[in-house]
């Protein structure tokens, strides 16, 4: 376990004596790894980053950052990572520059060497022109990046990034990743976030972990997870009432799974694209009318769908994160608006 | 410690140079007190009896009694004034922690390892220059209104030496830091903005209307006026009295005023290191 960048051992937060945040989870990154903690809105990685940011007591459990054990030397950990919030936690009314000469001192780095790493920082996020303009005239985009420079001002051997793109559009967060990509070659940096963005972890993560009501249901790489699925899946939608095609498509050639879910069946195969005629003929030759058919090549949905039995985002739950992120943004610029 | 207290007090300044209008309100308030309030709210104290008639049978009897030797009711109210904005002032300095903990700027500072006392001593720096500069403002406009006829306005009369000017300056600068640090701590330890404005409104007007700052010493029930004479804003400005119009009608010198004071602020002091320490605290 030594030579780790992150280990926790049965880590965990009750809040109230009832509420199991995060229930015991054990995980290991490795120095230099992007490891994704990948989880719908309530499933405890915004409580996981707290604990290992030193921001909250754990209920019980360890968790050792840098090599360092996180409840004896808090204060030390906070010096050597850095931590992008999911909200701004930029100061509005300072300058981009300000804000990090001030983040600068926090971290007790003396005024003149604050300076030069600003505007080292400021140059290596594409922030020159606005510098010396105040936070709250910042777009989306250039205010993640403003974040993320702040987070480096101590230049941390350990970045947390919690949700850092929600609220941002594509682009946004292309750009966004770009950056922590680039940073990442350059330093070797250690890189912990937590997303619901399954695209995100999937293309950025060198390894993730799903987590689901505060526990760990699988972990692993991204290709690793996608082949546990063993290959395609198809969705077949029926008619309400249409007979049970479980046992009609069980038997088709490279069919390996079948599982019935609100009136759709999702068919774990071989090959999706040699199943569908296949499956189609035989539902017809059943008197089943199908009237939808999807082929997936496994992705990360299926992945979060496979270990929890159910959607990423689930029915019913209203807003999409995408959504919700938007809204939130829109709110936090309304407050802003009217504080000032 | 000294880098990030600097970083943090220069955070603080620079916010507050950016909001002029809250510089301007800040100024409006005691700048309407002392025009309308203090001019139009005026006793005449040759009208007054006191509890007992034929008590006071001289003017200067009265005046004693009535505004503690200051020869009229705006010289006494001008120095309750500066009391008055100690309260006023500061209280915003707990606000602004509430409302950088809804923007998330608190949650940015508290992820670096600035300890407790500079975010504390930050703040309390700026929170306590405001009213520190609000009562020199406070003072001086009282004492050019004195001189612009048909306005009411502070007459010194007592030689003011520099042993007293110092004594002045000690009794702003502890009432400011005991009010900073009081509202301070309740910004820390609380979340919800209405919370915050229920607290300290608890806080506030008993501590001023129980205080002599506004009313006329002589017109309080004896029952206030024993409450008064404990209270910190009754204790800075006895100071500012003593040594405006002179000390006898009071039983202390401005030094066991001040001592009076300064335990107020040591014991807020303290105790704000406590619950802010703790609430502060890594893995808190």
């Amino acid at each position: 376990m030594s030579g780790e960048a992150i280990v926790t051992e049965n880590l965990t937060k009750i809040y109230g004596g009832k509420v199991h945040a995060v229930a015991g989870i054990s995980f290991a990154v490795k120095p230099g790894e992007a490891f994704g903690f990948l989880g719908p809105n309530g499933a405890g990685k915004t409580t996981t980053v707290s604990m290992l940011t030193a921001g909250l007591q754990p209920t019980s459990g360890s968790a050792v950052i840098d090599g360092l054990d996180l409840a004896r030397h808090p204060e030390e950990i906070k010096r050597r990572i850095g931590v992008i919030f999911q909200e701004s936690t930029a100061d509005q009314d300072l300058t981009g520059r300000e804000n990090l000469e001030v983040a600068a001192g926090c971290y007790g780095i003396p005024s003149g060497e604050g300076r030069a790493r600003a505007k080292a920082l400021i140059e290596q996020m594409q922030l020159v022109e606005a510098a010396n303009r105040l936070a709250k005239t910042y777009s989306g985009g250039m205010r993640r990046r403003l974040e993320l420079a702040v987070g480096l001002i101590n230049r941390p051997r350990i970045l947390f990034l919690d949700e850092p793109t929600l609220g941002l559009d594509p682009q946004g967060r292309a750009g966004f990743w770009s950056f922590v990509q680039k940073l990442r070659r350059e330093t070797g940096l250690t890189v912990f976030v937590t997303t619901h963005y399954l695209d995100e972890a999937d293309g950025m993560c060198d390894r993730i972990a799903i987590i689901d009501h505060g526990k760990i249901v699988a972990t692993g790489a991204p290709t690793e997870l996608k082949d546990r699925l063993g290959g395609d899946v198809v969705t077949l939608k029926t008619a309400d009432g249409a007979a049970n095609v479980t046992e009609v498509v069980r038997g088709l050639p490279g069919v390996s799974d079948v599982q019935k879910q609100d009136g759709t069946y999702r068919v774990k195969c071989a090959s999706g694209e040699t199943l569908v005629p296949i499956a189609v003929e035989a539902c017809a030759k059943a008197g089943v009318g199908i009237l939808g058919v999807t082929v997936k090549r496994p992705s990360l949905d299926e992945v979060f769908l496979e270990f929890t039995g159910r959607e990423f985002r689930e029915e019913g739950e209203g807003l999409t994160a995408t959504d919700r992120a938007v809204m939130l943004n829109r709110i936090q610029g309304q407050m802003r608006g009217g504080r000032r | 410690m000294f880098r990030e207290l600097a970083a943090l007090t220069r955070r603080e300044f620079l916010r507050l140079a950016r909001n002029p209008a809250a510089i301007f309100t800040s100024l409006l308030l005691p700048l309407l007190y002392l025009l309308l309030f203090g001019n139009g709210f005026t006793i005449n104290p040759a009208s007054f009896v006191g509890p007992n008639p034929g008590q006071f049978p001289t003017l200067p009897d009265a005046l004693a009694y009535l505004f503690r030797g200051a020869p009229s009711y705006y010289s006494y109210f001008a120095c309750g004034m500066v009391g008055f904005v100690a309260v006023t002032a500061t209280l915003f300095a707990g606000a602004n922690v509430i409302f950088d903990k809804l923007f998330g700027v608190f949650k940015r500072v508290r992820g670096t390892p600035a300890p407790s006392a500079a975010v504390f001593g930050s703040r309390l720096i700026a929170s306590a220059t405001q009213p520190i500069l609000l009562a020199v403002f406070v003072l001086a406009l009282a004492i050019v209104f004195a001189h612009i006829p048909g306005l009411h306005g502070l007459t010194v009369t007592a030689s003011v030496g520099i042993v007293g000017a110092l004594e002045v300056i000690a009794a702003i600068v502890l009432i400011s830091l005991m009010f900073a640090t009081l509202f301070l701590t309740f910004g820390i330890l609380l979340e919800v903005p209405q919370t915050y404005f229920a607290a300290v409104n608890t806080i506030n007007l008993p501590v001023l209307l129980t205080s002599d700052a506004l009313y006329p010493w002589g017109t309080m029930p004896s029952w206030l006026q024993t409450i008064s004479q404990y209270n910190p804003v009754s204790l800075a400005v006895n100071v500012l009295r003593e040594v405006f119009f002179g000390s006898a009608a009071y039983p202390y010198g401005p030094g066991i005023y001040l001592a009076g004071l300064l335990g107020w602020t040591v014991v807020l002091v303290g105790l704000a290191i406590v619950l802010v320490g703790r609430a502060l605290r890594p893995l808190a």
